[in-house]
Formats: structure tokens, sequence, C-alpha cells
């Protein structure tokens, strides 16, 4: 308890910084149809993708803006720069890595935290990836993990193979948007029976007012396989509106297992529409963690489609929505298969007129026999000037589902705060206990560094409240 | 593609699941109107004019759950007079047990009555048409209270629009009943659209128990038949401390569609009760809006749904907390065999004023076949969290082996465990009824219906 409390003493800015640098090749503000070209011109990309990128521009013309969540039609899609290159080349070693981004990283602590443990380091700094080292042991192993973009040159066919099934570029508008300027993202392919021992983690960050981020991940887990992947976001703060629209695709193969786990701290500023899912085919299991704490508005549901018999869906999906801010997050599980399991559950904090909405979809289609899935939802409301949302949607097409189902709303007891605070805590760190423990069942899943990361972030969240 | 000039036989167009293939009429709505007082034919013109503006589905949470393409309404029009009085002369005879009655078949009414205690007691139980001769203060009030309807429902403001059969149920304040009030409805006359509304309105610390039967009129069509239109509002005004139970059974002919809506003010210290079954139709949408306007305001909603063949049951309850302490308990079940669909839909909205408040939302469903499809869509918004409790809990699964392995044991046969599970699964509602004979009847409407897919090799077989 005392650790917790003596973690941090900085503040949200420090998070926010940002650096003048001297971007080589980027697009004009605005999308068009010759944006989309000249993005693929610069990368020297196939055929394919340039046909790929078009046939998406045209659909995201073509999909009205969802209306079913509010406020997207703030977004300036003509204000955006679309595509801008950090750098001429992706680089090998550190030493490579231009002095002034590899301040920034330094200030996220990348290099430690690489000394440390973790298995490899794709940052992606605006648009590309600059800098990515995979561990010897790894690449010996047949491990991949690289920039997409990258991906695309070196692995054209694995690369291919996989792109775009997952999440087609017609899935929805922004998947359209990304399909068309995608760049940046990670590629992860382990080959069959590899386990990989520790985390593979990729710091994200978006630099330059207005600046989108489209990138792309990738992640094909072969047969047998094992991987857990961490990706964790901050960003400077900004006055106007910025725009991060990723897909994720992830192809869990027959027996193996992905972790997937995210920490979205994106400054309050930038639209969050995030299309993320996975497919796991049969004895496959498929996990995704996400917390959701920064950003104006975040769009995400991160879906599993059990396509094999015997695969597993766990998801835990977490937001905190404090001023300002729109969490509306959750998760989806589609049975496809027989004796597929699912489990999702969701925890959300909103204060200080935040909102959090829980919008959640389970589906076991027909032929899915002998399904069993749960939903749990719990939201914490930390004043009455916020809101808390709950949508699920729960379609059951076999008859031998099992499906169970409980959401529940309610505020911090003032019993709880005043017996902390009777031992000595004050009020402020009486709540952020309180929230802290409500949060556990996903702070519990993180690894270590990550979880008092995430437990900081919180209390700078409830600081910013409360102090 | 095809060739150019190839000749090509007419297909029928392709309907899209929110086409609403009724056509109410602007001149029939007049011909109404011109009958009428201004007041009224005002009404009926606004709510046309809503009609035909909104889309069927407002809320963008439901848009991708409304279906309406097994209705077959475009043959089907609505009956072209107004309903007539109700006959005259010889008290008709009230269902035992019962202190009124109002029967009413296709566009005829065919008996209107009240015990003498309860009339001399100044209940009134008429007509619309009755009430506005008899009391037009009164009328005005419930009539044209726009926000009695969901304003944003295309379906209720076409109710509201067409209607040309209606009753009304007056309790005074201080009066209560002790014996329920049968409104029964008989339609499903093939190519008919029949547009009721229904009002009850309770005075302060007014007390009443409503039975309500929807049945199939002696023309009515099964599945195959051509179709029938049967779109009726319950619209309840509860004074503060009234008390009002309303049981409805909805047992309409396989040919009929139904379109429900039910509104209620709730106001301080008032408690409602729903219980509604529903068994029959061939589409059926029902909307309940419960508004608990009063302070301390309570209502109780059970809704069972026992469905056979390809029946699509798309029901949608609004609960909305406004009053401070207010209390709202809503269980959903639904028994689906065959092909069945059941949409249950729940939203329950907590205002920023709705200090204190109790809201449990529970949906279950139990798919009795592979065909069966059971959808739950039990939402929250929340703005206040100075709640006793906000939350929804929702299940679907199949017949629990634990319960019929126990019944079994007990040396029932696995096919009479299985009914005693599935009857007992619908039994809340059917334990709230207030009326004996009403209870009886759903008992065995419920029976029936299970016997009737059993022998059809459906429910019990596919379930084992």
């Amino acid at each position: 308890m005392t650790a917790t409390r003596d973690l941090v003493a900085d503040k949200r800015e420090q998070f926010a910084f940002h650096d003048d640098i001297v971007y080589l090749a980027e697009t004009k503000r605005g999308l068009t149809r010759e944006t989309v070209e000249e993005i693929s011109r610069f990368k020297n990309e196939p055929e394919w993708m340039l046909k790929y990128r078009l046939r998406s521009f045209d659909h995201f013309l073509k999909r009205p803006m969802p209306t079913w969540t509010d406020g997207l039609d703030r977004i300036d899609f003509d204000k955006i720069v679309y595509y801008r290159k950090p750098s001429e080349r992706e680089e090998r070693s550190w030493d490579d890595v231009p002095d002034q981004i590899k301040a920034t990283f330094e200030r996220l602590g990348i290099p430690e935290a690489e000394r440390k443990f973790l298995a490899g380091v794709g940052a992606q700094y605006d648009s590309e990836v600059v800098y990515h080292s995979v561990k010897e042991e790894l690449s010996k192993l047949g491990v991949v993990f690289m920039g997409t973009d990258q991906a695309l040159v070196e692995y054209p066919e694995i690369f291919q193979k996989h792109f775009g099934t997952v999440v087609p570029a017609e899935d929805n508008k922004f998947s359209a948007l990304n399909g068309a300027v995608w760049s940046g993202g990670s590629f992860v392919y382990v080959p069959k029976g590899v386990e990989v021992p520790l985390p593979l983690q990729a710091y994200f960050r978006i630099n330059g007012e207005n600046t989108g981020q489209f990138e792309r991940t990738l992640i094909v887990v072969d047969e047998g396989a094992k991987v857990s992947y961490v990706e964790g976001c901050t960003a400077p703060i900004y006055a106007t509106d910025s725009l991060h629209v990723a897909v994720v695709e992830v192809v869990a193969l027959p027996g193996s297992k992905v972790r997937y786990t995210t920490i979205q701290n994106w400054s309050n500023d930038v639209y969050n529409l995030v299309t993320k899912r996975a497919h796991a085919y049969e004895n496959a299991t498929v996990e995704w963690i996400d917390a959701n704490t920064g950003s104006r508005k975040t769009v995400k549901y991160p879906s599993i489609y059990l396509r094999g018999e015997n695969s597993t869906a766990d998801i835990i999906s977490v937001a905190v929505a404090g001023k300002g801010q729109h969490q509306d997050t959750g998760a989806k599980a589609i049975h496809l298969a027989p004796n597929t399991r699912s489990r999702i559950v969701s925890k959300s904090v909103s204060k200080d007129g935040g909102r959090a909405t829980y919008r959640g979809h389970l589906k076991v289609s027909p032929g899915a026999t002998n399904v069993v899935a749960s939903v749990r939802c719990d939201a914490l409301m930390l004043d009455d000037i916020s809101r808390s949302d709950t949508y699920p949607y729960i379609d059951i097409q076999e008859d031998d589902t099992t499906m169970t189902h409980e959401a529940t709303v309610g505020k911090v007891s003032a019993d709880q705060v005043f017996y902390l605070m009777s031992r000595g805590l004050t009020e402020n760190e009486a709540t952020n206990l309180i929230v802290q423990g409500f949060l556990e069942v996903f702070t519990k899943e993180l690894p270590m560094e990550y979880a008092i990361e995430f437990n900081r972030l919180v209390k700078l969240e409830m600081e910013g409240s409360l102090g | 593609m095809t060739l150019a000039g190839a000749p090509r036989a007419a297909r029928p167009a392709r309907r899209t699941p929110h086409e609403l293939t009724f056509t109410l009429e602007e001149a029939l709505v007049e011909q109404f109107a011109a009958e009428e007082p201004e007041w009224l034919a005002a009404d009926r013109r606004a709510a046309l004019e809503r009609f035909r503006a909104l889309p069927i589905e407002t809320n963008p949470l439901y848009t991708t759950y409304v279906d309406l393409r097994t209705t077959d309404l475009a043959e089907v029009t609505a009956w072209p007079e107004p309903a007539g009085a109700a006959p005259s002369g010889g008290a008709a005879a009230l269902p035992e047990g019962a202190a009124g009655v109002a029967e009413l078949v296709e566009d005829e009414v065919a008996a209107v009555a009240l015990d003498d205690a309860t009339r001399d007691a100044g209940v009134v139980l008429d007509t619309i048409g009755g009430l506005i001769r008899r009391d037009p203060a009164l009328a005005t009030r419930l009539l044209a209270d726009a926000r009695s309807l969901p304003i944003d429902d295309k379906l209720a403001q076409m109710t509201r629009a067409g209607w040309n059969q209606g009753v009304v149920l007056h309790v005074p304040a201080g009066v209560r009943l002790e014996r329920p009030i049968v409104i029964r409805w008989e339609a499903g006359e093939p190519g008919r659209a029949l547009l009721t509304r229904t009002i009850l309105d309770l005075g302060e610390g007014a007390a009443a128990a409503v039975v309500e039967e929807h049945e199939p009129s002696s023309a009515a069509n099964d599945r195959t038949g051509r179709q029938a239109l049967f779109s009726g509002t319950l619209e309840v005004h509860l004074g503060a401390g009234a008390d009002l139970s309303i049981a409805s059974i909805q047992d309409l002919a396989t040919g009929t569609v139904a379109f429900q809506h039910r509104q209620a003010e709730i106001g301080e210290g008032a408690s409602l009760r729903w219980a509604l079954a529903q068994l029959g139709g061939r589409l059926v949408r029902s909307r309940v809006d419960n508004r608990l306007a009063g302070d301390r305001s309570t209502v109780e909603q059970v809704e069972i749904v026992f469905g056979a063949d390809d029946q699509l049951f798309d029901l949608t309850s609004y609960t909305r907390h406004i009053g401070r302490d207010t209390t709202g308990n809503l269980l959903s079940k639904a028994a689906l065999l065959d092909a069945t669909r059941s949409y249950m839909k729940g939203l329950i909205v907590i205002e920023p004023t709705a200090v204190g408040t109790d809201s449990f939302l529970g949906e279950f469903g139990m798919n009795l076949s592979k065909q069966a499809r059971a959808v739950a869509i039990p939402s929250l918004e929340i703005d206040q969290p100075d709640c006793r409790r906000a939350a929804h809990s929702s299940s679907v699964g199949p017949i629990d082996e634990t319960q019929l392995f126990y019944l079994e044991s007990r040396g029932i046969d696995p096919a009479e465990a299985r009914k005693f599970i599935v009857l007992g699964f619908l039994e809340p509602v059917v334990a709230r009824v207030p009326l004996e004979s009403a209870r009886d009847q759903l008992r065995e409407l419920l029976e029936a219906k299970w016997d009737v897919a059993d022998r059809a090799g459906g429910a019990a077989a596919s379930a084992a």
C-alpha cells in the first residue's frame, strides 16, 4: 500500500512533450485519392497494396459516418496530415537512432526497459517504425518482430496471406480509412511450436500537431506457438483534434496462445478509433487485455471470432473517463464453432463529467453448439456530473448455449472511504485506493512494470480531479 | 449482371427489414377527424405528421434488430368507421370475480358493463366516444396529452392518428376496487387493421386491477392465411399514491401482426405492476415505457414470451427514473420453440434528478430448438450514481439438466419433466394475473402450446 502511494509525484504534463523534428517527407493536409497514391509511392509498395489502399479509400468515402455513438462528426478529416516520415530509413541499432528521437524514447524509459528483460522494442514515432530490435535468441527461434512496412518487403508471402483477412477494409468506415493510409505498426510472426519467453512490446507515440496515426498491426501465431504482445501509448497534448485510427489483426492458428495487452493513454485531444480483432482457430486461446485512460474519445471493442472448435476467448476491458472524455469501449465474442468458450470482464470509472460506455456483442451462431460464455460489466461513478452507459448485445442462436451476463453501476462507498480515512489516509488517497482495487482484475494481468505504470496513470487521473 | 434487353421474369422487390408495408390513408384520418371535436382532430393530424416523418426505429441502439419482413400488410386497410356505442339495455354478464368488463370485437363494441357498486363509486368504464359525450373535460385531459405515448415512435403515432376503437377506465381519487376490470379485445379479421387506444386513469390514492385479453376473433387466420393488423395502446396515468396491477394475455392468431404501445406516467408514491404474457401473433412489436416521475414511485414488470413456429417477438422496454427514491424491477423471460425469434431490448435510464434509485432489469432466454434465436440487449444509461442499485442481468441457457435429473429421479417421465420445467420458467407471469379464471386460462394456453409443439416432435424431441 505504501509503495503504491509513494510511486509517483509527477503530473500528466510530463508525458506531454514534443520535439521539433524536421519531417523529411509528408503529405499535404487532407485526404484525396492522390494522397493515397502518394503514400504508396513514398513507400515504394507493390501494386496489390496500392490497389488495396485505393479500394479502401473508395469504401471510406462511400461509408456513412456511424451515428450510434456521438461526436464523430466533429472530426475534420481535411485538417489531418495522413503521412509523415520522421527519418529516412529504418534503424537497426540504438546508436543509429537520431538523437532527438532517442531523447523522446529515453523519457519514455525504453532503453532501461529493454535492458531489464524485454524481448524487443518497436517504437513508432509518428508514422514509421524508426527503431526496432529483436534479441538474438528470438531471431534464432525464427520469431519475426518488425515494422509492418518492412514486413511487407521482407515477408511478402505471410504478409499477403493474412493482411486484411481478419479486418477487411469494408468492415467499417475507420478500417477503410486505415486501409487507405496505413503506415507503421508492428508485424509479428511466431513459427510453429515456438513459445516466446518474454513479452514483445512496442511504444507508440503521436508527434506533430494534427498528425493522424494510422498504424497497422498484424500478428500471426502459428500452430502451437505462444506469444504475449504489449502495447502502451502516450502522446503530447495539443489544442486541436488529433486522430488515431488503427487496425490490429491477430491470427491465432490451431493450438496457439496469444495475449495482447494495451494501455491506451493518448492525450485528451485525440480521437482514438481502433478496430482490433482476432481469429481463433481450433484449440487456440486469445486474450485481449485492454485499458483506456486517455484520448478525448475512444471507440474500441477488441473482438475475438472463435472460428475453430474448442477455442477460448478472454477479454478484460478497462476504461477511465475523466473531464471531457468519452470512453466508448467494450468487447465482442463471436462464437462460430462448437465447444468454444468466452469470458468478458469490463470495468469502467467515470468522473468529472466524463462518460464511460460499455458496448459489447456476444453472439452464438447456428452450429456453435455447447458454448459457454459470460459477460460481466461493472461501472464506478465518482460524482453525479459523470455518466455511465451499458449496452450489451447478446444474440444466441443455439439451444445448448450457457450464457450469463451481469452488470452493475455504483459509486464509491462512503463507508469504505471513511474506514480508510480512519486508518490515516486522506480522502483522495482512500478513493484512489478503492479505484485501484476496483480495477485490480485488470492490473493483476499486466507485466509488473506495466502494472506500476497503469496505477500511476490512474493516480494521475485521480489527482486531476480530487487534488 | 444481365445482358441488355434479355427478358427477365418479374421478381417481387426485396424488402428491407425496416419497411412497413401498411399505409394509413390521410383521407381516413380526415374522415374520423371530421366527426370529432377540434382538439381531437388536431391530435390525430399531429400524430399523422409524426408517423410520416419518423423512421420505424429511432433508437440507434436497436436499428439492427428490426425485422418486419414476415409481415405482409400491403393489402391490409384500417376499419373505415368509428366504433359505435355499447349495446344498450340489459346488463352484460360480468366474468366471475370481475367488477367490470369491456368487450370489443373487431370494430364493434360487444359489451361495456360495471357492477352497481363500482359504478356508484364513480368509476367510469366507457368507449372513448362515450367518454367524450359524458365528460368532455376528462376526455380532453386524457386524449389530447401528446406525451401519453412516445412522441418519437412511428407506430405509436400511427395508432394515435388512425384509431377507431377505444376504451377508458377512470377510477376517481380514493376509490379502491377490490375486483379486477376485464378488457377483452378480439381481432384478426383478414385484410383489416384494428387501431385502438386504451386509457387507464387512476386518481390520487385509487387502486385497481385490470386484465387485458387479446384474442383471435372468429374470422382470424392462421399464419398461412391473409394477414391482419392489431395495433393498440395502453396509456396509464397514476396519481399520487395510486396502485394498479395490469395483466395482459396476448394469444392472437398467428395470422395477426400486433403492434403494442404501453406507457405509464407514475405519480408520487404510486405503484404499478405489469404482468405481460405474449403467446400469439405472427410478429409482435411491443414497447413499454415506464416513467417514474413521482418521488418514491415504483414499477414492477414481468413479461413472458412463449413462441413457436417462426413467430418473432420484438419487445422493448424503457424505464425512466426521474423522481427521487424510485424503484424499478423488470423481468423478461422467453421460452422459444421451433424457429422462433425473440428480441428483448430493455433500457434503464437514471436521470440526474433520480437520487436514490433502485433499478434492476433481468432478461432470460431458453432456446428449446436449434433454430430458435434469443437476443437480449439489457442497457443502462446512468447520470446519477447515488443510487441504491442499478444493475441488470441476463442469461440464455438450455433446460437445466440438474432439474431434469431431479424430476426424473422422482419418477416423472422425461417429456413430462421438460414440460414442468418450461412452464415453471414462465410461471412468474401466471402467478401475477389477478383474476382466477384468467390465470387458469393462461395456464391452459401455455400447456396447450407446449403439447402441440410436443406432438409435432418439435420442442421436447429436439431439446433432448
